[in-house]
């Protein structure tokens, strides 16, 4: 058996290739000084940043330093364990972004540099973000281990309900949860498509929760538990403190939830939906009432199949309805944060340049190269000196698909929060069907201008020690809703004494000592 | 002493010694109760190198035994050889990897940091975790209740449908059954769930379409904590039977034709031919095939459950991995190995049992 | 490959013997329509154009002329595809090569009769087996090891699986003992014995396991997640995942780099993207599939 002989020898040659092959390319450089990064990249989808982009020289000639990026994979679930491993292994990247909870144990062991010092070296950069909120975002035992920076715009979602099948039932916008009620009803009953099928539904929503801020049913249902004041998973005030579901009015919601299961008027499909199912029921038009986020509504990548679906279709930006007791609320509004630290594996020297590169991101040259790419490549300046991107930019402009890998950095750059930067991103267009004006920035606008709970922190909460807890919770709800429970007080209050007992109790005094310690309470 | 091999006669010889040793031995000692001097002197003497007998034929069996030991593994000493490379495999890849497991039991915080055993000893705090969970029995039993009945819905499928290939006539009905059959494993569960949604959704399912014309109320299934477990299992088997098939067919290529030959000159029908040829002849893999997934029982599908499941029906659809996956997104690492542990555990030694229980009753066994 | 119904031309088939075959054909119709069902919903499902509107069940058979090629466009067009095609191929090859160079020989190893050791070998193997480890503790080795950006460690943690190792150690063991026997009294030794008995007579298996693992590592998406961070290294399967999970939370994204194709449409075509090569490999090693390989083997 020559044959196989040979095939094992080659078997046995490729495997040693494969040792040797890429062997480290690391090699001791006396010139610019090599940062390692780990970013999160505005869209992983387009690829990583070109070797082209001209930031590499800047940053070379006028820093000092060789910038070498790595990008982070785009599940958040991945990314943390990403970051854990390589902190396991002592390998971790002498700069990088991680979620809060991966910071809070790097903080714990150690293994994340204390910057509260280097805060003052970033006056550009202190300038535009890092309130005090901010720094209490990334403070352990009194000391910074790292920046907080806004991760998204807060208040970016908003109630929308379908104009036109309004105007084709000749209903009104509701302002209270009956009046909601009624249009609901409407949208499952009486055909506003008017297509002849019974085929819509009035609310649509899926399951997105997040355990410590947004929990089960979650985000998509908070208008409608707004009216009841029970939006979130916490109450935030200093006097009324406590976990939501402790409260009397929760009962009132989930006979209210239940009412609309019952009755039909919500999506069937809200908790097997995932959130691709979800955006592309509205755009076929299945229900008529949601709460979505102002660019995945109004941009013009997302909007365009639903322009072309119902050319005569809309929508409106509604407050949350009015409930009983006079409370609304479209959600709890906090600043989303990202997080960025320092190894504290590096020298004092180089995290000197790390901040020094840090600050550099986030205004003038370092700005725009981050945010929009290089001038008369990816942006060119208009008379008031704002970037933009025109035709003769081709493809590479900042908003065109190949312009998209050099912007990869935006995260560093942005601030999420200033007027000029939100009009550039979202700039109005027109679409291309119905031919009307459309502007996700006025959207936004519009959208913050809403009824919001304000709870600055809210994000940072903890979550149970214990997934048995929150097991119990999910699971219990989604049994009153499906009928498994009967949904009685006695039932209710047993349900709630169970929760307490597993360890609902527990939970809600570590999250009052977490508030109370961090100045959360309102 | 086993009465066989090529020390069968030292062992005849050994057990002559005894049984003389011990006739001698009775007689001494009805000597030395009557108290008869002579008698007593004369029966030790002959006692003596019977003793001297026993013993040096017992050395020679054992230089026997060893021999014949020496000789078996001089005899396959290569086969050593070509285990070398692996079992220094299995040390570095996998036992340095369960070396390290260790970490679970300690305060670790990285390899410079604290080391593998340099971190405080925690001891048992994520085992307590996991067994004192108040789901723990709803976890074991939802777990196990998805591993059998996935074993005994889909092996035997898979089986039938390799025997189904082997015995198909249509030769194009076959070549696309088998080349398409496959496919499915390839579709992940993303891609599965949507078009569960397809047909189980009820606003638009088909089957609740179907339920709609004859008058019924449509269902929510996948919500359904009586529907759930009979989608889960159902639905691994239309993914992975085909793929499952593949190890069988492979064996099936492995039976002598001839056999059948000559079961049609004794008269045998297909169905007689499949039940005392084609069944007996893949029984072996099909019982390493059950040993193995016996070993890994408490692996009930995390993927899929994962993907399919909802708070609706955690109550039948959480099993130990969902439930450690949930922990592990608080960083809790040490919870998934403690779990790992555990389900090792059990997978040993219902590996131990299955083992012995098929060495006894088919012949073919792992170990 | 040769029907055994052609051999025995002599006895007459009976009732039952039709009643077999019909169910036989019944059971691998009802079967094919079965199995049709994803994959041709899943193929429609991947031509999905941006407007589709309709109920799943129109989706899936939704007429070709209406079908957008866009979704392929968008992975096929990624400019990190055909590196990563490249990696993934590198760790294919590889990957198997290095998995059957080390599978094979022990596999006939354990196969043999009468070795002294042999069961303890085996327990010792399957512990490794039924205890799962988790991620930190296979991390640090690879890093302590250096392989953390080599396309090797992808499969180095499991070029050796346990499962498929015994599998194939039935499978040798099922070839008759006669053979070696006899090759043994002819004066040949166990590693001429497989090279020159066994191996010849196990290409089904063989490739069937070399399947096994070329699917496990042309999926992987994990590993390389973990220990592959370079952008430079990134395999298939995490450059898919990369643009599923990125385009579907681009909702504040005011450009895309992929705006014309549906998410759904771009899943299910990455899908079929990543399965092709396997697609190909399959019926290829079918032809390996022959009846009673072992036939006439054994010397009357």
């Amino acid at each position: 058996m020559k044959k196989t002989i040979i095939v094992l020898l080659v078997a046995l040659l490729a495997g040693s290739f494969a040792f040797a092959q890429g062997a480290g390319e690391a090699a001791a450089s006396t010139g610019p000084m090599t940062i390692t990064m780990l970013y999160s990249a505005t869209q992983t989808e387009a690829g990583s940043l070109p070797d082209d982009w001209a930031g590499y020289a800047v940053l070379r000639d006028k820093l000092g330093i060789d910038l070498q990026l790595d990008m982070l994979p785009s599940n958040p679930n991945d990314q943390d364990l990403a970051i854990r491993t390589r902190a396991a292994a002592d390998e971790l990247p002498d700069f990088f972004t991680c979620s809060r909870e991966v910071w809070a144990d790097l903080a714990k062991n150690g293994q994340v540099l204390d910057v509260t010092d280097y805060y003052d070296d970033m006056p550009n950069r202190c300038a535009v973000m890092f309130d005090q909120a901010a720094r209490n975002f990334v403070t352990y035992e009194g000391r910074i281990y790292g920046f907080a920076t806004p991760s998204a715009i807060a208040g970016n979602e908003g109630l929308l309900v379908r104009k036109d099948w309004l105007d084709n039932l000749g209903l009104a916008a509701p302002t209270t949860l009956d009046e909601l009620f009624d249009v609901l009803y409407a949208f499952t009953y009486n055909d506003p498509d008017g297509n002849g099928k019974n085929d819509t539904y009035g609310y649509g929503a899926f399951v997105e929760e997040t355990v410590s801020y947004e929990i089960y049913p979650g985000r998509r249902f908070e208008p409608l538990m707004g009216a009841f004041g029970v939006e979130g998973t916490w109450d935030m005030g200093a006097d009324s403190f406590g976990l939501q579901i402790h409260k009397d009015a929760y009962y009132d919601w989930m006979v209210f939830f239940k009412k609309c299961i019952d009755a039909g008027v919500i999506d069937p499909n809200w908790q097997s939906y995932k959130k691709d199912d979800f955006r592309a029921a509205w755009k076929q038009g299945k229900f008529g009432c949601f709460r979505e986020q102002n660019s995945a509504y109004a941009s013009e990548n997302n909007y365009s199949p639903f322009d072309a679906n119902f050319p005569n279709g809309g929508f409106i930006v509604v407050d949350a309805p009015i409930g009983p007791n006079g409370d609304q609320s479209v959600g709890p509004l906090c600043q989303g944060m990202r997080v960025y630290a320092i190894s504290s594996d590096v020298s004092a020297e180089k995290a000197a340049k790390i901040v020094e590169m840090f600050d550099w991101m986030s205004y003038g040259e370092g700005y725009m190269l981050c945010g929009y790419g290089e001038e008369g490549k990816n942006y060119i300046l208009d008379a008031d000196g704002l970037p933009q991107s025109d035709a003769s930019l081709g493809d590479l402009g900042y908003n065109q698909a190949g312009g998209q890998r050099y912007i990869q950095l935006r995260n560093c750059a942005f601030n999420y929060s200033n007027a000029q930067e939100i009009a550039l991103r979202y700039p109005g267009y027109i679409t291309k069907v119905s031919q009307k004006y459309m502007s996700a920035g006025d959207v936004l606008l519009e959208m913050q201008k809403k009824t919001w709970t304000a709870t600055p922190g809210q994000n940072s909460m903890p979550a149970p020690e214990s997934t048995d807890v929150t097991t119990f919770y999910q699971q219990g709800i989604a049994e009153f809703l499906n009928g498994k429970r009967a949904l009685t007080p006695e039932n209710w209050k047993a349900f709630v004494e169970q929760f307490d007992k597993i360890g609902g109790l527990a939970w809600e005094q570590q999250g009052y000592d977490f508030a109370s310690a961090n100045g959360l309470l309102q | 002493m086993k009465k066989s091999g090529k020390n069968y006669l030292l062992v005849e010889a050994i057990e002559k010694l005894q049984a003389r040793k011990k006739e001698l031995e009775g007689s001494l000692k009805t000597a030395k109760e009557q108290q008869n001097t002579a008698e007593v002197a004369r029966l030790e003497k002959e006692l003596e190198p019977v003793n001297a007998q026993i013993k040096e034929k017992k050395r020679a069996f054992r230089k026997a035994e060893n021999g014949h030991l020496l000789a078996e593994m001089n005899r396959h000493k290569f086969i050593y050889f070509l285990l070398l490379i692996p079992i220094v495999y299995y040390f570095i890849f996998k036992y340095i990897p369960m070396w390290n497991a260790q970490i679970a039991f300690r305060d670790f915080i990285s390899l410079k940091r604290t080391g593998i055993t340099g971190g405080t000893w925690v001891g048992l705090k994520n085992f307590k975790t996991f067994i004192g969970s108040y789901y723990f029995w709803d976890l074991i039993r939802n777990t196990l209740m998805y591993s059998f009945g996935k074993l005994l819905v889909s092996l035997p499928l898979s089986i039938i449908l390799a025997i189904a290939i082997y015995e198909c006539t249509h030769k194009i009905l076959r070549k696309v059954v088998q080349t398409l059959s496959y496919l499915p494993h390839f579709l992940s569960w993303v891609i599965m769930y949507g078009i569960l949604l397809a047909i189980l959704s009820p606003s638009e399912g088909i089957l609740n379409d179907i339920i709609k014309m004859f008058g019924g109320t449509p269902k929510s299934f996948l919500t359904d904590t009586t529907a759930f477990p009979f989608i889960v299992i159902l639905s691994d088997a239309w993914k992975e039977i085909g793929w499952s098939a593949i190890i069988f067919i492979a064996a099936l290529m492995g039976i002598d034709t001839s056999l059948f030959e000559a079961a049609i000159v004794e008269g045998a029908n297909s169905w007689q031919r499949v039940r005392y040829i084609t069944l007996p002849s893949i029984k072996p893999v099909i019982v390493i095939v059950l040993l193995m997934k016996i070993g890994t029982i408490l692996n009930a599908g995390f993927n899929q459950l994962y993907m399919l499941y909802s708070p609706a029906v955690y109550s039948v659809g959480d099993i130990i991995d969902t439930w450690v996956y949930r922990g592990t997104i608080n960083g809790q690492f040490s919870l998934a190995t403690a779990a790992g542990i555990f389900k090792g555990v059990i997978g040993m030694l219902m590996l131990f049992v299955s083992n012995w229980a098929s060495k006894k009753f088919t012949e073919s066994s792992l170990f | 490959m040769a029907k055994k119904k052609n051999i025995s031309v002599a006895v007459r088939p009976t009732a039952a013997d039709h009643g077999f075959n019909i169910m036989v054909t019944t059971f691998m119709v009802l079967l094919l329509i079965i199995l049709i069902v994803p994959i041709w919903s899943t193929i429609a499902l991947s031509f999905r154009p941006a407007n589709y509107i309709g109920s799943y069940l129109e989706g899936m058979f939704l007429a070709p002329w209406k079908w957008s090629t866009a979704a392929y466009r968008s992975l096929l067009g990624n400019q990190g595809f055909l590196n990563s095609f490249g990696n993934s191929l590198k760790i294919l090859v590889m990957g198997v090569a290095t998995a059957l160079f080390l599978t094979v020989p022990m596999a006939y190893a354990l196969s043999v009769k009468g070795v002294p050791g042999k069961k303890w070998i085996t327990i010792f193997v399957m512990i490794p087996y039924v205890f799962d480890v988790g991620v930190v503790p296979t991390y640090l080795l690879i890093s302590k090891l250096g392989l953390v950006n080599h396309l090797p460690s992808v499969f180095m943690p499991v070029a050796l699986s346990t499962y498929n190792m015994i599998i194939m150690r039935q499978f040798f063991e099922g070839i008759p003992n006669d053979l070696r026997e006899s090759a043994f009294i002819d004066g040949c030794n166990d590693v001429q014995i497989m090279f020159k008995i066994i191996l010849p007579l196990s290409k089904a298996i063989i490739l069937t396991i070399a399947l096994y693992y070329g699917v496990s590592f042309w999926n992987d998406y994990m590993r390389s997640l973990l220990y592959l961070q370079k952008s430079a290294l990134k395999p298939l399967p995490l450059l898919l995942r990369d643009i599923l999970i990125g385009t579907s939370m681009n909702d504040n994204l005011e450009a895309s780099a992929f705006g014309s194709a549906p998410i759904e449409a771009i899943k299910a075509a990455s899908v079929f993207i990543s399965a092709i090569p396997m697609m190909i490999a399959y019926p290829f090693i079918q032809k390996y599939f022959t009846k009673g390989t072992l036939a006439g083997s054994v010397k009357g």
